[in-house]
C-alpha cells in the first residue's frame, strides 16, 4: 500500500484534517484500486480484531443518492448510518437504506456469471461475449436499458454508445414510471425555465400543498423532504408549517397532514387552479388567467371537496404564510391529464410569488455542471420495445432495472424480448428479467462497488455522490463497468481509443479530477491522489455553502382536458411500496418484515378499500378478491382502509415477484400488471388512468399485521379504536 | 461514574416529537439491523408474533371524509419503576445502576414471559422459535449484540452496546460524552429527527431542553413507572 | 352400635337408619377389611386395558408433546403477543384448584369433625397429591427453556444469585414445594394404620411393599397416640399452606399491572373458586369409585353425595358472591380498559366461555342442589363436578386469556385461540391424573378402614322416646 506513497497512518492523520464528525474513514483500502478485504482470517491490518472500520459510500437502494457510512468488522459490513456531513440526507436513512446489507449478503444473489439455462461460464468467457456483441452487432442494433443509479455507469456507456455510434443508453424503471419525472420536468421548464427536476424547500415553507406528491415515502429524495418536513414542523421556534394533501388514497405522507383533501381523481389540478384564484381573491387581486378562468364552487363540487376548506386554506395561504409551496407528484401525475395538473400546481407557486410570497422552489445545481442523463420516459421505453419487436435490436444490455417485473404487461416487454437475439443482463438477482436472457453477468452489489451520483433533486448545492467497496465482493460477480471496459479494449481498435479507460477507477478518477481545481468545495486536494482519498473519505465531493436559489416562476397557460378513465367501477392507484419501493428490494426479508406504515401489513399484497364500498361489494378485511382492469387482473387481500376514497381502490407495486428470491417469490401480487401503456402529453406513463372491477374469489387469506386483528379475527368489531383511546394514546395527558 | 463524564450517573432519556414523526418505520428497521432483531416470516407475524422492538403505532381517526391517522413510536421506556423487573423469578430483567436502564440478560432468562404481560407498553417480544438468517445472511450480524435463541424474551435496549462504546470512548479519551454522541440505532436513522437521545443528568443537553416542551408527556404515566421515554404531543392544525 | 337393645316397634326405623348411615351399619373389621383389600387387588382385563390406554395417553400427549414443545420452541403453543401465557396457566391453576379437594375435605372436615368425611377422606387426599403432581408440571411446561428450570431454586451457586423474592413465581414456587410436600405427608400419615393392615392380610410383592411402607406398625397404643397427635398437627397446619398455596396463585395475576388481573379480591376469589372446582371433582371421584370398584357402595353412599351437595352450594353461592363483587366492582371503575375487557367477556368473543362459567358455576349448581332427591343421586352429583369443573375451567381461561387480550394500547389488542399441541398437553395432564389415581387405588386402601371403624365405634343409636336418635362420642 506504501508504494503509492501514502500510508495508512498519513491516511489517518487526514481524516482528521477532513474534520469529518463520525468517524468516517476511508481506510487506505481505496487508495489502491486492488486492495482486498477478506473476512476473519488474513484480516486486512487495519482491521483489528474488535474495532470497527467506517467507510463512506452512497445509497442505490434507490436513485436520491444519500450518503451512508458503512460500519465494517473484521472484513465484514454490520451497520449502514447516513452520512451526517452529506447534503442530501444529513445522516438520516430511510428503511430501505437500511436493509440494503441484506442486498449484500442476501443468499439468493446470483453468484457468478451464467449462460441461458444456468451454466456457469468464466469471467473470461462472459467478456469474449460482451466484446463479440460490441464487435460483430451493427451499431443501431444494440440497446442499453439502465437504471436510475448509477450516474458513474451511465456515463460510462453514454460514452461507449457515442464511441460506436449506437443509440444513447436509456435509463428507466418502475420507480421512475410511477415519479412521472419527465412531466415534472417539462413543467419546470414551462413555469421556471429550467429543465430540470425542481426542489420543494418545504422545511421552510408555512404552508406545503402537496397534489399527490409522496415525497416522505419514495417520491424523489424521500429522506431529503422528510429531514425538511421534520424542520417545517418543529425546526422554527414559534412558526408550524402546515401541510394540505389532495390525493384520492391517503398516502403515508397525506397521513401526516393537517388537512387532506379527496378530490376526485383527475381533477387536481382544477382544485390547483380554484385555490390560486380563491387566494387572489383573499388577498384582493385579480387572478391571472388560469386561475381566473375556473369557478371555485364549480369545481369543490366537481372535484367533491368541501367549499369551505378549499376558502380556507386558501386564507390560511394568504393571510397566515409567509410562504408556500405547491408540489405536484405521485399518482396524481399518473393521470392523462397529468401534464397539465403539473403545470397548473407549479404555476400555483408562481401565483403566490405574484401575491407577495417568497418562493421555495429551487433547483440542485448539477454537479460540475454536468447533469446527469436524464431519465427516459415512457414513451421512450415504449419505442425501444417496439424496435424490439420490429427486430431491429440484436444486442440489449439491462443493468438497474427489472423491466419484465417493473413495466406494464400492456407494453409487452417480456415478448419483446424474445425477439432479441442477445440480451445480456447485470442484475445481481436472478430476477425476472434474467429469466429471459443469454447472458447473466451479475454486478457488485453497491456496498462492493466504485462509483458516484449526480445529486439531481433534494440537495441545496453541487453534490457529487461517491461510491466505494466497503467489503471484498461476497461472490463471483464483477463490476458491470470493468466488464464493458475489459470487452472494448479486447475489441481494440477506434473504440478503445475513443474509450481510454484501464478500468472502472480509472474512468471515475477522471470523471472527478475536473473537482480538484474548485475551490468552493468541502476539501482541497494538493495533488490527485490525495483528492482521491478525500473524495471517497467524505463520501463524494460538494460545495461547501448552499449554492441553490429560490426561483420564481410564471403563471402559464394550462389545459383544462378532462382525465381519461378504461371502463369499470373503481379507480385504481397503484403506488410504490412505502418500503419495498419498486419491489427491487422484496427480497431483502427485513423490508419484507418492516411494517407498512398505514396498514401495518407484512410480506404481501393488500388492496385498500374504503370500508363503505366494502360493504357494498360485501367484503370484508381479508378476502381475497381478484381485480380485473381492461389489460391483466390479480389476486390480493383486502384492507378496509378508512382514507380512501369510495370510487378508488389502491394496491401497492413491489410485491408478487415470480422470481428474485427466497422471500419475495410468489408473494402477493404485482399491480403493474393491471395498468395499461398510454401516456400522457409528456410522454410519461398514463399509469392512474386505470378503472377495474373488483370480485370477490370466497377465499381468504390472514394478512399479517402489525396491528390487532381483533377487527379481523375473534371479534365482530371493526378496528377498535374510538376518539378517545386515540387521544388518549397520542395525546398530552393533562395532570 | 460512568464514562468520566462529571454526573454523578448517567441517565439516558430519550425524546420523541410526534409532530415531527412521520410514521414511516425506518426506526424499525433501523433497530433490527442494528439488534440482529430476528424475522419470522408472514405466517408468524399473521399470527402476532413479531419480533420488532420497536413499533409504529398507528390509530386511524375520524369517519370519512375527515380521516386522520396518528402515529406513536412504541418501545421499551426503560422504566425506572419498571412493571417487569419484580415480576421475573430469576433476575433476568433488572435495573443497571450504571445506565439506569432495565436490562435483559439473555443468559439468565428462563421464559416465564411474566414480565411481558406486566409490561403495559406491551413492549417485550418472545422468542417462539429459532430463528435464521441463512449464510451469508448471517454475515451482517452485529458481533456487539446477543443472537437469541428460543424460549427467551428480547426487548430495546436503548442501544446498550453504543452507549457502553460512547462512554469507553470518552473515558479512554479523557472527557465528557458530548450530547448527540451516543445515538440509538432508531434516532440516528430518523429522516425526520423527531427521535432525539441523551443524557438527563447533562443541564444542556438536548433532551433536557426539548423536555421543557408545553407538549411533552409521559405514555401512562399515571401507572407510576416513570418511563424514560417523553413523547411530544402532535398538534395538527384544523381547517 | 348397640342398636339390638332397641324394642322391636323401632327396628324399622333403626333399619333405615342403618342402610342410610355408613357410621350406623357396622361391620366387623374382619369383613371391612377383606373388603377393603378385595377392591385393592381386583387388577382384572378391563381396569388394565384402561390403564394401559390412560398411560399411553400420558406418554404422548403430555410428555410427547411437552417434548415437542422443547425441542421446537414454545412457538407450537398458541400463545402469542400480547397474551402471552395460555392454556398452560389455566391449566396450572385449575389443578391446583382441583388439589384443593383432598385438604379441604380431609383436614378442615376433620378439624370440625364432620363425620361424613371418614370414608373418602383418602380419596380425596389422593386428589391432593395428584392433583399437585399435575399442577406442579404445568410451571415448568410453560417455561421457554425447561431444562433452566432449576434457576428458580434458591440454591447456593457459582453465579453468586439468588432467586428474585419479589416474584409470586418463585412465590408459587415455595408454596407449591410446601404444599406438596405438606399434602403428601398428611395422606401417608393416616395411611400406616392401613398400610399395616394391607400387610398382614397379603402375600408376594405386595406384602414387601407394605412392609416397607408400613414403617413397622404394631397398634400399640403409643403408636396410635403419636398418630393421632402427628394427624391433628398436620390437619391444622395444612390448612393455611392449603389457603396460601391459591391466595399465590392469584397473586400471579392480582399483583401485576395488568387491567383485569389487578383486583384485591382475587385471593379470597381464588381459594373459594378452587374449593369449588376441587369439592365438585370429589363428587365425580367418588361416583367413579362406587362404580368401578368392588365394595364401595357399602362405604360410599348417598348420604356422602348428599352432604357433599349442601357443602358444594354453599361454596357455589359463596364463589358467586366473590365473583359479583369482582365484576361489580371493575365494571364500577369505569377504567377504559376495563370496560372493554367487561365488553369482552359479556359480548365479545369470549362471552361463550364466561356464560359457560356464569350457567356451570351458578346457574346449574342451584338449579340441582337445592333439592335433595336430587343430591342423593351419585350420578348427579358425578354430573355436578364435571360440569362445575368446565365451569371452573372456563372461568380460569377467561381470566388468563381473556384479560390478556385486551390492554392500555388498542393498537396491540390481540385473540388467543389453544393450538393442538398445548389441547394436547393439557388433555394428557387429565390422563396422568387419572393415570396415578387409578395406580395409587389399587396400591394402597382406598378407604381408611380405620377411620371407618372409629366412626363405627363413636356411633350409637339411643331410644328417645318413640324414637330413634343418633349419638356420637367424642373420640380424639
Amino acid at each position: 500500500m506504501t508504494r503509492e506513497g501514502l500510508t495508512r497512518r498519513d491516511v489517518l492523520k487526514l481524516a482528521g484534517v477532513g474534520g469529518v464528525a463520525a468517524a468516517v474513514l476511508s481506510g487506505c483500502g481505496p487508495l489502491a484500486k486492488h486492495v482486498r478485504r477478506h473476512p476473519y482470517h488474513d484480516m486486512p491490518e487495519y482491521a483489528l480484531p474488535g474495532k470497527s472500520v467506517y467507510f463512506a459510500t452512497t445509497c442505490r437502494e434507490c436513485p436520491a443518492g444519500c450518503g451512508l457510512v458503512v460500519r465494517t468488522v473484521e472484513g465484514r459490513a454490520i451497520k449502514i448510518e447516513g452520512n451526517p456531513n452529506h447534503p442530501v440526507n444529513r445522516g438520516a436513512t430511510c428503511a430501505r437504506g437500511q436493509a440494503a446489507l441484506e442486498g449484500l449478503y442476501n443468499p439468493d444473489r446470483t453468484r457468478g456469471p451464467k449462460q441461458r439455462g444456468g451454466r456457469e461460464i468464466s469471467w473470461d468467457q462472459a467478456v469474449d461475449a460482451v466484446a463479440a456483441a460490441l464487435q460483430e452487432t451493427p451499431p443501431e442494433g444494440i440497446a442499453f436499458l439502465l437504471g436510475l443509479a448509477p450516474d458513474h455507469l451511465a456515463e460510462l456507456v453514454y460514452e461507449i454508445t457515442q464511441a460506436l455510434g449506437a443509440p444513447p443508453p436509456l435509463r428507466f424503471g418502475g420507480l421512475a414510471m410511477m415519479e412521472a419525472r419527465e412531466t415534472l420536468t417539462q413543467a419546470a421548464e414551462a413555469v421556471f425555465g429550467q429543465k430540470a427536476l425542481p426542489t420543494f424547500d418545504i422545511a421552510r415553507a408555512d404552508l406545503v400543498i402537496s397534489f399527490g406528491a409522496n415525497f416522505m415515502e419514495t417520491w424523489l429524495s424521500p429522506v431529503a423532504y422528510a429531514k425538511a418536513y421534520g424542520a417545517m414542523r418543529q425546526g422554527h421556534p414559534g412558526r408550524r408549517g402546515v401541510l394540505v394533501q389532495v390525493e384520492p388514497r391517503m398516502s403515508m405522507t397525506a397521513s401526516n397532514a393537517d388537512l387532506w383533501l379527496p378530490a376526485k381523481p383527475g381533477t387536481e389540478g382544477l382544485v390547483a387552479l380554484a385555490l390560486g384564484r380563491l387566494m387572489a381573491e383573499v388577498a384582493g387581486v385579480e387572478a391571472p388567467a388560469p386561475f381566473a378562468d375556473v369557478d371555485p364552487a364549480q369545481v369543490a363540487e366537481q372535484a367533491e371537496v368541501p367549499l369551505a376548506k378549499l376558502e380556507k386554506v386558501a386564507r390560511y395561504a394568504v393571510e397566515k404564510s409567509e410562504s408556500v409551496v405547491a408540489i405536484p407528484g405521485g399518482v396524481v401525475l399518473g393521470y392523462d391529464n397529468g401534464a397539465d395538473i403539473a403545470r397548473a400546481v407549479l404555476a400555483l407557486n408562481a401565483l403566490m410569488g405574484d401575491l407577495g410570497k417568497a418562493s421555495r422552489v429551487f433547483f440542485t445545481p448539477p454537479a460540475g455542471g454536468q447533469a446527469p442523463l436524464p431519465p427516459a420516459s415512457f414513451q421512450d421505453v415504449r419505442s425501444l420495445v417496439d424496435r424490439m419487436k420490429a427486430g431491429k435490436v440484436q444486442v440489449l444490455f439491462i443493468h438497474g432495472v427489472n423491466p419484465v417485473y417493473e413495466l406494464p404487461e400492456a407494453l409487452g416487454f417480456a415478448d419483446a424480448l424474445l425477439k432479441v437475439p442477445l440480451v445480456i443482463s447485470f442484475s445481481s438477482f436472478d430476477d425476472e428479467t434474467a429469466r429471459y436472457v443469454t447472458y447473466h453477468l451479475p454486478d457488485h452489489t453497491f456496498l462492493e462497488s466504485w462509483g458516484y451520483q449526480r445529486v439531481q433533486v433534494g440537495a441545496d448545492r453541487e453534490v457529487l455522490s461517491a461510491f466505494q467497496p466497503v467489503v471484498v465482493p461476497v461472490f463471483d460477480t464483477r463490476a458491470t463497468a470493468d466488464v464493458l471496459l475489459a470487452a472494448v479494449q479486447k475489441v481494440g481498435g477506434a473504440l478503445a481509443e475513443a474509450v481510454p479507460y484501464k478500468n472502472e477507477v480509472e474512468f471515475i478518477q477522471k470523471k472527478v479530477a475536473d473537482f480538484r481545481g474548485r475551490n468552493d468545495g468541502i476539501y482541497q486536494a494538493s495533488n490527485p491522489k490525495l483528492f482521491w482519498a478525500f473524495f471517497l473519505q467524505h463520501g463524494g465531493w460538494w460545495t461547501k455553502e448552499a449554492t441553490a436559489e429560490p426561483v420564481q416562476g410564471k403563471v402559464v397557460k394550462v389545459g383544462t382536458d378532462k382525465a381519461r378513465f378504461s371502463q369499470g367501477d373503481l379507480h385504481l392507484v397503484v403506488y410504490p411500496h412505502p418500503l419495498l419501493g419498486d419491489g427491487s428490494q422484496a427480497n431483502y426479508p427485513w423490508l419484507q418484515e418492516t411494517p407498512d406504515p398505514m396498514t401495518t401489513v407484512m410480506w404481501n399484497t393488500w388492496v385498500e378499500i374504503n370500508p363503505m364500498t366494502a360493504a357494498k361489494l360485501g367484503l370484508e378485511n381479508d378476502d381475497v378478491v381478484r381485480i380485473v382492469s381492461p389489460y391483466g387482473a390479480i389476486e390480493a387481500v383486502v384492507y378496509l382502509y378508512p382514507g380512501i376514497r369510495p370510487d378508488t381502490i389502491a394496491v401497492p407495486m413491489g410485491q408478487g415477484h415470480t422470481a428474485l428470491g427466497r422471500w419475495a417469490k410468489d408473494r402477493g401480487a404485482n399491480p403493474v400488471a393491471l395498468l395499461g401503456a398510454g401516456t400522457n402529453a409528456a410522454g410519461d406513463a398514463a399509469f392512474a388512468g386505470v378503472r377495474v372491477r373488483v370480485y370477490k374469489t370466497g377465499r381468504r387469506h390472514q394478512l399479517a399485521r402489525k396491528e390487532n386483528v381483533v377487527g379481523v379475527y375473534g371479534d365482530g368489531r371493526r378496528i377498535p379504536v374510538t376518539k378517545h383511546e386515540a387521544e388518549a394514546a397520542t395525546s398530552k395527558h393533562q395532570e | 461514574m460512568a464514562g468520566g463524564n462529571g454526573h454523578e450517573h448517567t441517565k439516558w432519556v430519550m425524546v420523541i416529537d410526534l409532530d415531527k414523526c412521520n410514521g414511516c418505520n425506518a426506526c424499525v428497521t433501523a433497530c433490527a439491523m442494528e439488534n440482529n432483531v430476528a424475522f419470522t416470516g408472514e405466517e408468524e407475524n399473521a399470527y402476532g408474533r413479531g419480533m420488532h422492538w420497536l413499533r409504529v403505532i398507528r390509530y386511524w381517526e375520524g369517519e370519512w371524509p375527515n380521516v386522520r391517522v396518528r402515529y406513536m413510536p412504541m418501545m421499551c421506556q426503560q422504566c425506572s419503576n419498571a412493571p417487569c423487573e419484580p415480576v421475573c423469578p430469576v433476575f433476568a430483567t433488572l435495573h443497571s445502576e450504571a445506565e439506569e436502564l432495565n436490562i435483559q440478560v439473555y443468559n439468565r432468562c428462563i421464559g416465564t414471559r411474566y414480565c411481558a404481560n406486566n409490561c403495559p407498553y406491551i413492549a417485550r417480544t418472545f422468542n417462539w422459535f429459532d430463528y435464521e438468517w441463512p449464510e451469508p445472511l448471517n454475515f451482517h450480524l452485529n458481533p456487539d449484540v446477543t443472537v437469541r435463541r428460543r424460549g427467551i424474551m428480547e426487548k430495546c435496549t436503548f442501544c446498550i452496546q453504543r452507549i457502553n462504546q460512547g462512554e469507553e470512548q470518552a473515558a479512554a479519551e479523557g472527557r465528557e460524552v458530548r450530547d448527540g454522541e451516543i445515538q440509538p440505532a432508531c434516532a440516528q436513522a430518523c429522516p425526520t429527527e423527531a427521535i432525539v437521545f441523551g443524557n438527563w443528568q447533562d443541564p444542556n443537553s438536548k433532551v433536557r431542553q426539548l423536555a421543557q416542551s408545553q407538549r411533552g408527556f409521559k405514555y401512562l404515566h399515571e401507572l407510576g413507572t416513570e418511563p424514560k421515554v417523553i413523547y411530544l404531543a402532535s398538534e395538527k392544525h384544523d381547517f | 352400635m348397640h342398636a339390638t337393645n332397641l324394642p322391636a316397634e323401632l327396628h324399622e326405623q333403626v333399619e333405615k337408619l342403618r342402610k342410610e348411615h355408613l357410621l350406623l351399619d357396622p361391620r366387623p373389621r374382619e369383613e371391612m377389611n377383606r373388603m377393603v383389600l378385595e377392591a385393592m387387588e381386583d387388577v382384572n382385563r378391563e381396569y388394565f386395558i384402561v390403564m394401559v390406554l390412560l398411560g399411553l395417553v400420558t406418554l404422548v400427549a403430555l410428555f410427547g408433546a411437552w417434548g415437542y414443545a422443547m425441542y421446537k420452541g414454545l412457538g407450537v403453543a398458541g400463545i402469542r403477543r400480547p397474551i402471552y401465557w395460555g392454556l398452560f396457566i389455566v391449566s396450572f391453576v385449575f389443578w391446583i384448584g382441583i388439589s384443593h379437594a383432598g385438604t379441604f375435605v380431609s383436614a378442615i372436615l376433620r378439624v370440625f369433625k364432620a363425620e361424613f368425611r371418614r370414608p373418602f377422606t383418602r380419596a380425596a387426599e389422593l386428589m391432593t397429591t395428584f392433583g399437585l403432581a399435575g399442577a406442579g408440571l404445568f410451571p415448568l411446561i410453560h417455561l421457554g427453556r425447561t431444562w433452566r428450570f432449576y434457576w428458580m431454586v434458591p440454591y447456593p451457586n457459582q453465579r453468586w444469585l439468588w432467586p428474585n423474592f419479589h416474584s409470586p413465581l418463585v412465590w408459587d414456587f415455595l408454596a407449591i414445594n410446601t404444599y406438596l410436600l405438606g399434602s403428601t405427608m398428611y395422606l401417608f400419615l393416616p395411611l400406616i394404620p392401613d398400610l399395616a393392615m394391607a400387610r398382614d392380610k397379603s402375600t408376594g410383592w405386595r406384602k414387601i411393599l407394605y412392609t416397607i411402607l408400613s414403617l413397622g406398625w404394631r397398634g400399640t397404643e403409643e403408636e396410635w397416640r403419636h398418630l393421632q397427635k402427628a394427624i391433628q398437627i398436620f390437619a391444622w397446619a395444612i390448612i393455611p399452606v392449603m389457603f396460601s398455596v391459591h391466595t399465590i396463585v392469584s397473586w400471579d395475576f392480582a399483583v401485576a399491572m395488568k387491567l383485569g388481573w389487578h383486583s384485591t379480591i382475587f385471593g379470597p376469589y381464588f381459594v373459594i373458586g378452587a374449593l369449588l372446582s376441587g369439592i365438585s371433582a370429589v363428587g365425580f371421584i367418588l361416583y367413579m369409585i362406587r362404580v368401578s370398584m368392588k365394595n364401595m357402595r357399602y362405604f360410599i353412599r348417598a348420604e356422602h353425595f348428599d352432604a357433599l351437595g349442601k357443602l358444594l352450594l354453599i361454596i357455589s353461592m359463596s364463589w358467586a358472591y366473590f365473583f359479583f363483587n369482582e365484576f361489580i366492582l371493575e365494571w364500577y371503575g369505569g377504567e377504559h380498559t376495563v370496560k372493554e375487557i367487561l365488553r369482552l367477556y359479556t359480548q365479545g368473543a369470549v362471552a361463550p366461555v364466561w356464560w359457560t362459567m356464569v350457567v356451570c358455576n351458578i346457574v346449574v349448581p342451584w338449579a340441582v342442589l337445592w333439592n335433595k332427591n336430587w343430591r342423593r343421586k351419585p350420578w348427579v352429583m358425578a354430573l355436578m363436578g364435571v360440569i362445575v369443573n368446565i365451569g371452573m375451567f372456563a372461568e380460569r381461561y377467561v381470566i388468563v386469556t381473556g384479560a390478556l387480550s385486551r390492554n392500555r394500547i388498542p393498537f396491540d389488542w390481540g385473540w388467543y385461540e389453544p393450538s393442538l399441541v398445548e389441547i394436547s398437553i393439557a388433555v394428557g395432564t387429565f390422563a396422568l391424573f387419572f393415570f396415578l389415581y387409578g395406580l395409587a387405588s389399587r396400591l394402597i386402601p382406598l378407604i381408611p378402614v380405620w377411620e371407618v371403624e372409629e366412626g363405627h365405634h363413636a356411633h350409637e343409636l339411643k331410644r328417645m322416646g318413640k324414637g330413634v336418635v343418633v349419638s356420637v362420642a367424642e373420640l380424639e
